[in-house]
């Protein structure tokens, strides 16, 4: 039996692909936007296309920053995306006065790659064995320092070096766009997914 | 640094792909969902859509074949075409594009891109900018190209980046469709105009075309016909951007 993957849509999100991309990874999913939905999934992807301060808004207005909190205290394996990764940081100079949900130490600030946004193909380069390394799609404009605590690999343009992935515990996040990196982010969506199911499984 | 783009670009209309000569004289050109992923089997970058439709019917048929194109591609999705407000974006990027071309509407209400921006991101608004040579500088027309505004395209395109466009799909309407390559002039133009990545687009000819507008400065170069005519493929072309020293996406 496969698990149930939700997908919180708060607003504005590619969550199609997202769906698309986890279904392919051999889960099953189910979009979600309030609190008590969040207790039904085995696992939970916050995606992103959007604004750190809407999004930011969106968890405070649904009640979904404390189901999600709870979720991941209880050992729920999380999957940050895009401004989804950046909402697990503590905040973003994209909206100042707005707060993330603080899993992962530090902030996100914006980009001074040579083109911003940060946008098109670009390598990951693992700091640790928790991910591959390979060539991921971002859409970027912000993004945490490459030397933030929990960083396990990082990318850069120009004089730029930044973030590109975070872990602690059940919790993982990236900069770039897993739905939309072909092979490779396939292949990190199904260790998400196989993840999730041997956590299920304890 | 990044690496830069090459992409495939469907125009579509009543869900197939069309595939004209400077805007007009559209003719069938196969199965978008089938071609998007060859293409991607091919080793392309990203896909851009554009719906060529003007009716209403046409324009639901076109929104179920986008979602169809999204659900089953794993490289990024633009769509372009019609946007005429923030609703059209919000529905088309639930349709599962990554990001959303706007044209017609943003010269008309410019406030359109930063309204998109600040709803959905700059990430997602892409300034589609269909440029023709006019005398030493290029002007910018829009109405699929019907249109002549009173506008220079770099000027246009810095507007519209100031505004919030995070992407500049540039088109040269002279080019379109003529197999002649790229405007190398219009490119380096406008992309000394902006600093957000900039899409050239119109007169692909040969996979060496394609490096010449991304050593002119493009970040990205797109094609249509020669993908669909199956005279290059995406390797081919990344083949001839390696030979000319540009750097691609393995």
């Amino acid at each position: 039996m496969s698990i149930t993957v939700g997908i919180v849509t708060l607003g504005a999100a590619n969550r199609r692909s997202i769906e698309a991309a986890l279904v392919r990874a051999g889960a099953t999913t189910r979009f979600i936007d309030e609190p008590f939905a969040v207790g039904t999934c085995d696992a939970l992807v916050l995606p992103g296309v959007a604004n750190f301060g809407y999004v930011a808004q969106e968890l405070d207005r649904t009640g979904m920053r404390s189901a999600l909190i709870e979720a991941i205290t209880f050992g729920v394996p999380l999957l940050g995306i895009c401004v989804g990764f950046q909402l697990l940081f503590e905040r973003s100079d994209e909206a100042p006065s707005a707060r993330g949900l603080g899993i992962f130490a530090g902030s996100v600030r914006r980009l001074h790659t040579p083109c911003v946004p940060h946008m098109g193909w670009n390598r990951v380069d693992p700091q640790s064995d928790a991910i591959a390394q390979g060539w991921a799609y971002f859409a970027n404009a912000y993004a945490p320092d490459a030397g933030v605590r929990d960083a396990i690999a990082t990318t850069h343009d120009g004089d730029d070096t930044f973030a590109c992935a975070a872990a602690r515990g059940n919790v993982l996040g990236v900069q770039f766009h897993p739905e939309r990196s072909s092979a490779y982010g396939a292949q990190l969506l199904t260790a998400f997914v196989r993840s999730a199911e041997v956590a299920y499984a304890r | 640094m990044p690496a830069k783009r090459i992409i495939a670009c469907l125009d579509i209309r009543d869900g197939r792909i069309v595939k004209g000569r400077q805007f007009a004289g559209l003719r069938d050109a196969g199965d978008p969902v089938e071609r998007a992923l060859r293409y991607r089997d091919d080793g392309i970058d990203e896909i851009v859509v554009l719906d060529v439709s003007a009716t209403l019917e046409s324009r639901l048929a076109n929104v179920r074949t986008i979602e169809a194109i999204a659900a089953a591609l794993d490289v990024p999705l633009t769509v372009g075409g019609g946007v005429r407000g923030l609703d059209d974006v919000a529905r088309l990027l639930d349709a599962g594009a990554d990001k959303v071309a706007i044209n017609s509407a943003a010269l008309e209400r410019p406030e359109l891109l930063s309204d998109a921006a600040a709803r959905f991101g700059a990430q997602c608004v892409v300034i589609s900018v269909d440029a023709y040579r006019n005398g030493s500088g290029y002007a910018v027309a829009s109405h699929s190209a019907s249109r002549p505004q009173p506008r220079n395209a770099d000027a246009w395109a810095r507007e519209a980046q100031d505004l919030g466009a995070g992407e500049v799909l540039l088109t040269s309407i002279d080019r379109d469709g003529g197999r002649e390559g790229f405007d190398l002039d219009l490119i380096r133009q406008v992309r000394s105009a902006v600093s957000v990545p900039v899409v050239a687009s119109g007169g692909a000819s040969t996979p060496e075309s394609f490096a010449q507008a991304l050593l002119a400065g493009a970040d990205a170069a797109l094609g249509a016909s020669i993908f669909h005519n199956g005279e290059a493929s995406a390797g081919d072309v990344k083949d001839a951007c390696r030979a000319g020293g540009v750097v691609v996406r393995p």
